[in-house]
């Protein structure tokens, strides 16, 4: 406990150093600022600027994604409030709300709201993270490759089978991120595989490219001259933000609950950010007294999902960072980063790296602080951001992705590796697959293949070991479990994870 | 009443998962396949093929359950049944032909060229665009691209010339 204390008083040393700080605060000010532009969800702004972290060291690289990471998750919202927009899946359920707030004058509100319940949601997730990852620590140290594998699995198998659609699809597309894993040269026996003697491929596929081509071209390809963005009218000022104290007291209790299955649900691995505030959204209104009202302005239709997605996102980089196992697409590319900058996450990377660690939790908080300094003087600005017409946006935004990708590199291959992804990744939307499970299957996949044969190597090729070792067995239990659950669901056309409200269906992941 | 039959979504995406499969499959069976002690390099990629081959399968075989009688019921409702309306054309090409235009330029051009390039055939891509707006869009973006790329962030490409 007073370790932890002093660790945690450490990382705000770290994270305060003007140098993280500045980078900290770029972070949050540049992911705001895009994340607010219409269609540019989190996993879009966070992997078109992946390539400005590259030129910086490691720690401050990290804060400041971060930094984006929650600046865009906050523009989200903004979008979703204002615009009945969600650029980012998760948003989906503030939309069911908040638009009608918006409709009825209380957009400000509705932000004012969501700004407590993020920074609430945040600060609990963080609380728990903090004395949750020595605990899971010394768990991950009696992790072998056996054990590795089999949360692995579990992680893939959840965030493929929870996200939205059909999880045969999940499947489907989280075996085709394991193979883009694959491509490249064979760590174990030097082989090049999948690489058509293209020199370029032996390093493996690009990140960078997969995340852009995926998450920002194939959306361009899905939107142009489909897309129905309505202009905000939407007229806002600092007070208008500032909600009332019965408003507060009406926010308070769902904000409570909201944090608390965001906490359950971030502890899993796998278990997206989207399943979990529909969740929450839908015990609010099962709890409610008047249950009718939700979808006509409830704040508590807005306040529990806001905060379950926050406390989930600061609890899911308890896996990200402790175990290596990301909890979503968008931890995968956090973790993907971290794995670039010559940073491998696992059990040790609290003893190696502790800057890096508590640097992290501790400007979580001073990130949160500044969205809310931030975002209070310049919801003015936001709101005219959101009247940036798409025709304008989109080749912008394509430029930005290509110069983003050569950067990382200086290569032009990569850059039409973007294309390529961007035509799959359109491919696979027009055909009703989810995409985000490619993302975890990518960046897993190295790690799972590694393991899996070196767990095999160990027990002389007997596959029984994974149920042999108690902890690996508890993993693959949740696995059976996992299955058997759907193919209840399946058998019963019960569905699991709720559908998407109309105005999301077109939205990637 | 039920529609005709007709080629739905997930036909289509279980074939392309089929076809995907396969592939990965004989493609891998030249690399080692070893035992599972000792594996080698193909054991694994023609393991993911096999896997993606079955839940191709799967997908199109449950395309019809599912788009079948329980729509009525209301108790699942797949969304899209038929094939969905595919991308706009014109977007789409001139998307895909402005990252092509950022290649082509910046190997043979420069950061500058490469920049207007691209931006303009990809704005040129919504309707709602003119020739003028494109070309001043894209003209904005050399400047910011001027400013922000090469000064500020150092990006490796020079900003006119070839690269190599």
């Amino acid at each position: 406990m007073h370790q932890t204390l002093m660790d945690l008083w450490f990382g705000f040393g770290v994270a305060l150093q003007p140098h993280n700080l500045m980078w900290s605060v770029f972070g949050v000010l540049i992911g705001n600022l895009i994340g607010v532009l219409p269609g540019m969800g989190a996993l879009t702004t966070i992997s078109m600027l992946l390539p400005l972290t590259y030129v910086i060291a490691p720690v401050p690289a990290i804060l400041m994604l971060a930094g984006i990471f929650y600046g865009s998750q906050y523009g989200g919202a903004i979008g979703a409030i204002l615009l009945n927009l969600p650029s980012h899946p998760p948003h989906a359920v503030t939309c069911l709300d908040g638009y009608p707030m918006t409709k009825a004058g209380k957009g400000g509100t509705a932000l004012g709201i969501t700004m407590m319940c993020s920074f609430f949601a945040a600060s609990v997730g963080i609380i728990v993270m903090i004395f949750m990852s020595p605990i899971l620590v010394e768990i991950a140290f009696k992790f072998g490759p056996t054990e590795i594998c089999s949360i692995m699995l579990l992680g893939l198998l959840a965030g493929a089978t929870m996200s939205r659609g059909s999880p045969l699809k999940g499947v489907a597309m989280t075996v085709f991120g394991l193979f883009c894993g694959v491509v490249g040269t064979d760590v174990i026996s030097g082989t090049a595989r999948y690489t058509f003697d293209i020199p370029e491929l032996a390093d493996g596929l690009e990140l960078g490219a997969i995340f852009m081509g995926l998450f920002g071209i194939a959306d361009f390809l899905m939107t142009v001259n489909r897309n129905t963005v309505k202009i905000s009218k939407a007229k806002l000022s600092m007070k208008d933000m500032r909600p009332s104290r019965a408003e507060m007291k009406e926010a308070f209790w769902p904000m409570v609950r909201g944090t608390a299955v965001g906490t359950l649900f971030g502890a899993m691995p796998g278990t997206g950010p989207t399943i979990t505030t529909f969740i929450a959204y839908a015990i609010e209104r099962k709890i409610s007294k008047t249950p009718e009202k939700f979808g006509h302005g409830m704040i508590a239709g807005v306040a529990s999902p806001e905060a379950s997605s926050h406390s989930k996102t600061q609890v899911d980089f308890i896996p990200t960072m402790s175990l290596g196992i990301p909890g979503d697409a968008v931890m995968a590319l956090i973790l993907g980063a971290l794995v670039i900058k010559g940073i491998q996450p696992g059990p040790q990377l609290i003893t190696e790296h502790p800057d890096i660690f508590w640097g992290l939790i501790a400007s979580f908080w001073i990130g949160n602080v500044l969205l809310v300094i931030l975002n209070v003087p310049m919801i003015g600005v936001w709101v005219r951001l959101l009247r940036v017409p798409y025709k304008f946006l989109y080749p912008a935004a394509l430029f930005f992705i290509a110069v983003g990708v050569y950067s990382t590199k200086s290569s032009l291959f990569d850059v039409g590796e973007v294309a390529l992804f961007g035509i799959m990744g359109a491919i696979f939307l027009w055909l009703d697959f989810p995409i985000a499970p490619i993302a975890l299957g990518f960046v897993l996949g190295p790690m799972l293949e590694e393991n899996f044969r070196r767990a095999m190597l160990l027990s002389r090729g007997d596959l029984s070991v994974f149920i042999h070792r108690p902890i690996s067995a508890w993993f693959i239990g949740a696995c059976s479990l996992l299955i058997l659950a759907q193919i209840y669901a399946y058998v019963r056309r019960v569905r699991i994870v709720p559908p998407m409200p109309d105005g999301a269906e077109l939205v990637a992941e | 009443m039920a529609a005709p039959r007709r080629l739905q979504t997930d036909h289509v995406g279980g074939a392309l998962l089929v076809v995907m499969g396969v592939a990965i499959v004989l493609l891998g069976l030249q690399y080692r396949m070893n035992t599972l002690v000792r594996m080698g390099s193909g054991f694994i990629p023609v393991v993911l093929g096999v896997i993606m081959t079955v839940v191709g399968i799967a997908v199109a075989a449950l395309a019809d359950r599912e788009a079948g009688p329980s729509t009525q019921k209301g108790a699942i409702r797949t969304r899209h049944v038929a094939l969905p309306e595919p991308p706009d054309l014109r977007g789409s090409l001139c998307i895909l032909g402005g990252v092509a235009a950022f290649v082509l330029f910046g190997a043979y051009g420069g950061l500058v060229p490469a920049t207007f390039a691209s931006v303009f055939i990809a704005a040129l891509g919504d309707r709602e665009n003119t020739w003028k707006s494109a070309a001043a869009l894209g003209g904005v973006m050399v400047v910011f691209g001027i400013a922000v790329f090469h000064y500020g962030l150092r990006v490796q490409l020079p900003l006119f010339g070839w690269s190599n």
